[in-house]
This record gives C-alpha cells, structure tokens and sequence, in this order.
C-alpha cells in the first residue's frame, strides 16, 4: 500500500487452483478486512469515549481557545531548544559510540565515563548543574588566574537547557549507536577489508549506513522523548511550552485545562514526529527482504 | 612439481595460534605461480581456511611471512608502513566469501563500483563502464540496479566474484564460494570460476567441488591438522593418491 517500487512483486492469479483452496484464501481475506473494519472501530470509540469525558467534567473550551495562541507561542523555544540539543546528541552519541568501540584506552576509558556518570545521574540535576553550579566552577577557575572563565561559564537559560539536554541523550544515544554498529555482521567488515578499504572507509561506507537502518527507532524514541524533557529548561525560567501553560492555569485556577491543551500539544508534535519516523523507516527499508 | 623462482604467492613457514592453545596452521609453505588455479581440500577444521584468510590478512598469521606479487610481509608487530603494505596485498587480492557479503545497502551496480570508488579513488563515471562489463560477464546485466536481497544465493555469488574483479586484482581467493548454494545454482558460480581461470587469473580455491578440482585446479593440496598432507595434479591426488590418509578423505567426499 505504500511503495510502487515493488512492481512485478504482486503475487499473479493462477489457473488450476482447487475452489476449496480458492475458498480458504477468501476466508483470510474476510478476515483481514474484518479485523481493519474492527480496529477502526475500535480507535473511534475509544476517541469518543476520551472526548465525552472532557466534556463530562466541564472543560472551559472557551478558556482553551482564547489562551492557545499565548501558550502555542512557546513551541518556539520548545523546537529551538529540542532541535539543537538532539543536533548535540547525535553528534556525541557517534564520537561515544567510536570512542566506545575503540582501542586506544584514553578515548575508550572518556567514552564510557561519560555514558556511566551522565546515565546514572538525573537529568534534573544536570539541568541544574549547568545552568547553577558551572558558573561556580567558573569563579573557582578565575581565582585560580584563568582570566574570563567566569563569564564563559555563567551560562544563559537556553544554551544551558541545550547542553543539559544533548549531553544527557548523548550518553543514552551512544549506547545506540554502539549497539547498532555492533549488530552488523562481521562479514561486511571483512568484505570490505578485502577490497582494500581501510577502517575509517569501511566505518563511513559500509558499517555505518547499515547501523543507521538499525537505530532509526530506537533514535526516535530519544527524540520523541527529548521533545517532551524540553520542559524542563522551564526550571529555568525560560517561557516554553509547558511553562506559559503552567503560569496561566495557576494566575486563572484553571490548570486542568491549561494542562491538558499542553498535553494535547506534545502529543500532536510527537505524533508528527512518529510520522516522520515511519516515512525515513520506509525508505531505508529499500531493499531490504523483510519488507517485500 | 612446478617450482618457479618467481612465485606470485609465496606463504612460508606459516603458523596461525588461536587464543594461545589452537594451533591450527602449523609451518604452512606455499608458492603459486601467476596463472596457476589451485584448489586446497581436506576436512573441516583443518586450517584451509584460516590459510586463505592469513595471504590476505584478514587474519594475521602468527609466524613465518606472506609474499604476494612482491611485497613480504612477516607476521608480528603493527606498524604504519606494515599497515599500508597489507592494503596494498588486499587491493591485489580479491576474495568470495562463503556467505557471499554483498552490500545490503547497495545496488549491484553500486556493490561493484565501491571498491573502485572508495578504494582506488576512481569518479564514479570512470568505475561503471567496467563495472558493467563484469556484469554482463558473470551474466548478471539485468539486475544491476536490483538490490542483492532481490537475488538468489547463486547470483549473488557472482555479483561478489564481479565485486572482486572490478579491484583488477592478481589473485582471487575463494572460500568454500558454493558451500552456503542451493545444489541446483553450485554450476552457475563454478563456471564463473572455471572462465575465470582460463582467462589466465590465480586462483587458490577452498572448494568441495570435485568437479572443479579435477577439471579446472592445476595442482590440489590436501591440508590435514594444518600441514599439507599431499599434492599433486588432479589426477595424481584422485586417481593415485600416495597417502592413506588422503584415500580415506577422498572416499569420504567422492
């Protein structure tokens, strides 16, 4: 239903096929539809049912609609934010992944420092620790005679909420990326040994784009959940998403409603980003048998 | 016993250790002259494949030296210019794989032109000309745009011989090509092979097709426990083999 790619693929209409074998490929076609026809019935019930309930509790859509452009303003700063920082944790997440895999000792020992201390501490507290504490290991650096240290590290709100946030998923993503670098079969690298490639060729040429089929969905979910750990630059005091929608709902006493319009946001943002996610799958799935 | 004082490949005194307690090649000599097809028999686990794997580096062998066409490389330390020097054997050298190791990534055009483009810097347009003349020789024209998931084991073999080929490479090495084949497409990539020999190319071949060994290999080895147990022409081996040991394979096989 997707791809026109697979032109003579389609499976022909044979002569000589006995009506009782006829008569069973009918009764798994019914039974296809059947099902399609009750999952979407299934999902229009279950909408309704959540949309009723809105109604039920006596949700203020008027309030709703008056404060959406106010609050969808914040998407700025929610996409800016997400967007640079998954830019930051790709790029972390490969020189980790390398760094991970790799023989020299320094690279390998800074690699998996970073994955265990950056893993194994919350994200609160690393929001905090660069927007907070940095500027505190910025003085101590001044008064050692590190001129401008100070400054350097005394961090605005959003590049602080980048960092925090690439660095984080960088650690989590490398751990991915390793993964799927790994999960390519020893073979490739051999065949690509044997014509003469060096490794970094056979990294770039051959491993890699093999690894980026493997880890599209599991990136995904980093990105879908990167979208949603944006609100925490809020902490900040930065005016994002789910931080206009925070202020208005307690200035109003009208939170629940405020709440569920931010909600109802990320999830669409997520929902396209999923979308997305299914199209860049499809593509790369080119050639690949278990799609056919 | 052919002996040319110019050998293409010379493997002398080869010991191949694994994890300090499986000796699985024990002083392997070699030397296979240009244009020589030689076919390399014996039981599994005997060492004829780590062997092919040592002259091409995908292994490294633990003593004794790798010569091909010129350049000696002696097992032991790394070091930058032992690094470029086995690239260099490896351009030199083509190898088809058991379980062929085509590109899934690739189409099979693009499979043929990465060693060209890649590895020998040629643009693109200079690599497809050739590329597809190899196609069309190993009969495969019509897929070269296909993807190689899209192809039979047999084709894909061939893809990978033509893979190989487009590196203009000395010598070929073939690692048991038909062992992963469906017996009704063995023939297509033998007779690629056999072609391939009577087009003047070296070929050592780890191959338990006894039809190639007979009709096509110049010289057969029988490698047992990593030593060479026999050689000699086809019909010395199959037909007035020395040794016992040999005779008892054979029958095994046959």
């Amino acid at each position: 239903m997707e791809d026109k790619t697979t032109d003579q693929q389609t499976p022909m209409i044979l002569s000589g096929i006995p009506p009782e074998a006829l008569a069973t490929l009918h009764g798994i076609e019914t039974k296809k539809t059947r099902y399609k026809r009750n999952l979407i019935i299934a999902f229009a019930v279950l909408i309704t049912f959540m949309v009723s309930t809105l109604i039920i509790i006596g949700l203020d859509f008027k309030f709703m609609v008056k404060w959406l452009p106010f609050i969808l303003t914040g998407i700025g700063y929610t996409l800016l934010v997400s967007f640079l920082a998954i830019s930051l944790a790709c790029f972390l997440a490969i020189a980790g992944a390398l760094g991970r895999l790799s023989l020299n000792p320094v690279l390998n020992s800074i690699a998996t420092t970073y994955v265990s201390l950056i893993r194994g501490t919350p994200l609160l507290v690393q929001v905090y620790m660069w927007y907070i504490a940095l500027p505190q290991i910025g003085k101590a650096l001044e008064d050692l005679g590190l001129t401008g240290t100070q400054a350097l590290f005394t961090l605005p709100a959003i590049p602080a909420g980048i960092l925090a946030l690439g660095v984080c998923y960088g650690a989590y993503m490398t751990e991915t990326v390793r993964a799927g670098i790994q999960s390519i079969k020893i073979g490739q690298v051999e065949a690509a040994k044997a014509l003469g490639m060096t490794n970094s060729q056979a990294m770039r040429r051959i491993i890699f784009p093999q690894a980026v089929r493997v880890i599209i969905p599991p990136v995904s979910n980093e990105f879908i959940a990167m979208i949603k750990d944006s609100s925490l630059v809020s902490l900040m005091g930065v005016w994002e998403l789910s931080f206009r929608a925070i202020k208005v709902g307690r200035r109003h006493f009208q939170s629940l409603e405020m709440l569920i319009m931010a909600a109802m946001i990320y999830w669409v943002m997520c929902f396209i980003l999923q979308l997305v996610q299914e199209k860049i799958e499809a593509h790369m799935a080119r050639g690949d048998r278990r799609t056919s | 016993m052919m002996k040319n004082s110019n050998p293409i490949v010379k493997v002398t005194n080869v010991h191949k250790v694994f994890d300090r307690k499986h000796h699985v090649l024990c002083g392997i000599d070699l030397e296979v002259n240009s244009g020589e097809t030689i076919v390399i028999l014996g039981p599994s686990g005997s060492g004829k494949s780590t062997l092919l794997r040592c002259i091409n580096f995908l292994e490294e062998p633990t003593a004794g030296s790798i010569e091909v066409d010129g350049t000696v490389i002696c097992a032991g330390k790394n070091s930058r210019q032992r690094d470029s020097q086995i690239l260099d054997i490896r351009k030199k050298t083509g190898m088809c794989f058991q379980s062929f190791n085509l590109f899934p990534h690739m189409t099979v055009l693009e499979n043929i032109i990465e060693g060209p483009v890649t590895v020998l810097k040629q643009n693109k347009n200079q690599a497809i000309p050739y590329a597809e003349e190899l196609l069309d020789w190993v009969g495969l024209t019509e897929k070269r745009d296909e993807h190689p998931s899209r192809l039979s084991g047999g084709q894909q073999q061939r893809v990978a011989i033509a893979r190989s080929l487009a590196m203009k490479p000395k010598i070929m090495l073939f690692d048991e090509p038909t062992s992963a084949l469906d017996p009704e497409l063995i023939g297509e990539v033998v007779e690629v092979m056999e072609r391939l020999a009577k087009e003047g190319m070296t070929i050592i071949a780890v191959t338990h097709e006894m039809h190639f060994a007979r009709d096509v290999a110049d010289r057969v080895l029988i490698m047992e426990d990593g030593v060479w147990l026999e050689e000699g022409t086809p019909e010395q081996i199959f037909s007035h083999p020395k040794e016992q040991r040999t005779r008892q394979f054979l029958a095994h096989i046959l």
